[in-house]
């Protein structure tokens, strides 16, 4: 049993499982959506972003593409809750609510993408 | 993802993966301990401040506890943290750093460097293997022929000290050039490449360089340096265009220089580097020779002796080479003797020798054996076989050694030595190559005429070139060299030599140059006359100044400007060029035009062109 694989697959479709936590649930709703959920999601995807760098060949490439274009509308969504919080007095409104949960689906198509490949690649080279 | 990025971020996974969790571990912590108010209320950190109290944590900052003091639980929770954070961005910064230093990281930076370098080349270039000696002369005489140069050397920091002085940039890579990918890397199989040059000291490489190339880029020009015969023909097998063999390029010249020393001056003269200028010929007396060292090199000069009828004294320490000894004139004799004293120079005849060979493939006994032949006979002449370049000063000083005050005549002011060294051998013959390969068959064409033949071209040549640097061009007569002249020849036209030979400005009088040779099939003509008919696939070799050779183009590629050579009547093409062409006749006249009168005319008696 390949430890690296495991530990590779594990982190990639807990950041994919997490991920689809937060975003489930109506989407203005605060109550639904868990601000702890989306640090633990950013955490692993950026755990996710690490384990994937240096890979030369064009799997390896795209998967760390994927999980970039994750990190960064992850990012985004935590600026706003951040923003909307402590910096402007506004506190979560419906709006914003939205936006995050809005762009915290976009970073799930990209995990998405992401687990599709891993699919692929063990499925044409695994057992 | 190129080689170098790769790199780095592999490396640094395990540190960027390191922070990542135990800045996770630390603000969760954060999150979950209560803190009290100022009003003794508990409450929670919320993530961003958990954030902000790492960061400024973690990388030894330190402002305070923010938003209220903190409890005794909290503060027992950030005595964690920081020792865990400060030591994650610590192994991080090193690992980085010593990424920086890392000989396999540097190694590739300096690969992806080379290989941006070499097809940012502007010029067309010849990739060189090895820059030792020979490696530096070869880069020297591309530079002059105006050829980019790309080197590869195993050794480490040749190249960049060697480097500095050179005139224009020369990419380097620091790697074994018999691996395909240095080859790779130095653009073997891209346009601009024009060759690849492999004179590493050893064969072998030079061999798999040849091998490498070849599969690469099959279309590529290799010349190969080669030292033995079985290498030679190895490398022949798959088409290595050029095999340059120090000693058989050693033992032509000094044929020629035996049979003929103003041929051998017209070679030293057209194929030396560009500072050289014409220098006297080679003297040699009368009388047997002593040849001390019968290896590869003494058997090949003893070779070339007997075939001149020459006699030959062979010294060696020991009895063991006589039985390769051929005596090939029955008054040939084997000496087993020193060479390097006095008496077995006396016993082998010193008095009456016409010269000395050191040929041994020692440096200190060829020098001892010449130093001593020298205090015997002041102006014996000497062949020495260089074995070691850096020995090459102590060879240059022979010409100069033991020149007594009151021996000081004209004798001595000639060149009494040759030198075998191989890295010039090697330089010249690939300059050669470079400015025109028919110039070597020139050279082959003309080893065999006499003295007299030879002092007709040395004369010829030095009218017209002087003391500047000789320029030798070709030109090939078809479509893409001499589009003009194949046109008039298709015309049905007959252009004669002296033709193409005209002032552009002034046709009644020629440029100053020499026609070397027309090679027409494999039918060669030596030092042609002006008449002689010129036709298509004719392939000229031209000996001049830079100047005339510019010159002379215009006219082999225009039309027009070859039916003014070849008619006096030039026909514009519109009123203002006959009007410009009457006003740099003028100048030209009043500048003065280097170049002979034809059929008799003088130059102040010039026709007017009848414009």
């Amino acid at each position: 049993m390949n430890q690296q694989k495991v530990i590779f697959s594990f982190f990639m479709i807990l950041a994919l499982t997490l991920n689809f936590g937060f975003f489930y649930g109506e989407i203005s709703d605060p109550d639904h959506h868990n601000v702890y959920e989306l640090l633990a999601v950013v955490i692993v995807n950026l755990i996710a972003t690490v384990l994937k760098l240096g890979d030369k060949s064009q799997v390896g490439a795209m998967l760390l593409a994927t999980s970039l274009v994750a990190v960064v509308q992850l990012v985004a969504a935590s600026m706003i809750w951040t923003y909307v919080e402590h910096i402007s007095g506004t506190g979560l409104t419906p709006l914003t609510m939205s936006t995050i949960v809005a762009l915290s689906g976009g970073a799930m198509l990209a995990n998405v993408i992401s687990v599709i490949l891993l699919m692929i690649e063990v499925s044409r080279f695994g057992r | 993802m190129n080689d170098v990025t790769a790199f780095f971020l592999r490396r640094m996974q395990a540190p960027l993966l390191l922070i990542v969790i135990v800045y996770s571990i630390s603000i969760v912590g954060l999150l979950m301990i209560p803190g009290v108010d100022e009003d003794g209320n508990t409450w929670h950190m919320s993530i961003f401040h958990a954030l902000y109290f790492v960061s400024y944590t973690a990388t030894t900052i330190g402002f305070g506890e923010i938003p209220y003091p903190m409890t005794d639980a909290q503060r027992l929770w950030s005595i964690a943290i920081i020792y865990m954070t400060v030591i994650s961005w610590f192994y991080a910064l090193g690992t980085v750093i010593s990424l920086f230093q890392d000989k396999q990281f540097l190694h590739e930076r300096h690969k992806l460097t080379f290989r941006r370098r070499v097809r940012g080349m502007s010029h067309p270039y010849y990739v060189v293997c090895g820059f030792g000696e020979t490696g530096r002369a070869v880069v020297r005489a591309l530079q002059a022929e105006h050829y980019g140069a790309v080197v590869i050397e195993k050794e480490a920091n040749i190249s960049e000290r060697r480097l500095d002085n050179s005139v224009e940039y020369v990419p380097s890579l620091n790697a074994d050039a018999s691996e395909p990918e240095s080859l790779e890397l130095a653009g073997v199989d891209a346009n601009k490449c024009r060759g690849v040059i492999a004179v590493t000291a050893s064969d072998e490489i030079n061999l798999q360089i040849a091998i490498s190339s070849k599969l690469l880029h099959p279309n590529v020009k290799v010349i190969c340096r080669s030292d033995q015969k079985e290498h030679e023909d190895n490398m022949l097998s798959f088409g290595t265009e050029h095999i340059i063999n120090p000693f058989e390029s050693f033992a032509s010249t000094f044929e020629m220089a035996l049979h003929s020393p103003s041929m051998h001056l017209i070679y030293d003269w057209l194929t030396g580097a560009p500072e050289t200028s014409l220098s006297t010929p080679v003297q040699i007396g009368e009388g047997h020779w002593i040849l001390l060292g019968y290896g590869r090199f003494g058997q090949r000069i003893h070779d070339i002796l007997s075939e001149k009828g020459i006699r030959t004294v062979v010294v060696e320490p020991t009895e063991s080479l006589n039985r390769f000894f051929n005596s090939h004139d029955n008054r040939d004799r084997f000496i087993v003797g020193n060479g390097t004293d006095a008496d077995s120079l006396q016993r082998a005849g010193i008095d009456s020798a016409a010269g000395v060979i050191a040929g041994s493939n020692n440096d200190a006994n060829n020098l001892s054996m010449i130093m001593t032949a020298r205090q015997l006979r002041h102006d014996i002449f000497v062949v020495a076989r260089q074995n070691m370049d850096k020995n090459r000063r102590l060879y240059r000083k022979i010409n100069d050694y033991y020149i007594d005050k009151r021996h000081d005549d004209e004798s001595l002011k000639n060149v009494t030595h040759l030198t075998m060294q191989t890295n010039e051998i090697i330089a010249r013959k690939i300059r050669a190559l470079l400015i025109a390969p028919l110039l070597l068959d020139f050279i082959e064409q003309s080893i065999n005429m006499d003295q007299e033949w030879a002092n007709v071209t040395i004369s010829r040549l030095s009218a017209v070139i002087g003391d500047h640097r000789p320029n030798i061009w070709m030109i090939e007569i078809n479509k893409d060299g001499a589009p003009g002249l194949i046109q008039a020849l298709g015309y049905g036209r007959h252009v004669l030599l002296q033709d193409i030979m005209k002032h552009p400005h002034d046709n009644t009088t020629l440029l100053a140059c020499v026609c070397l040779m027309i090679k027409r099939g494999d039918n060669f003509t030596l030092l042609p006359d002006g008449e002689m008919e010129l036709k298509a696939f004719d392939k000229l070799l031209f000996c001049g100044t830079l100047d005339v050779k510019h010159d002379m183009l215009p006219t082999v590629h225009d039309l027009d400007r070859l039916n003014y050579a070849m008619t006096t009547e030039y026909q514009p093409e519109a009123y203002v060029w006959s009007q410009l062409n009457r006003v740099m006749h003028h100048i030209d006249r009043r500048s003065g035009i280097r170049g002979k009168p034809v059929k008799g005319r003088s130059k102040t008696h010039k026709t007017d062109n009848g414009n």
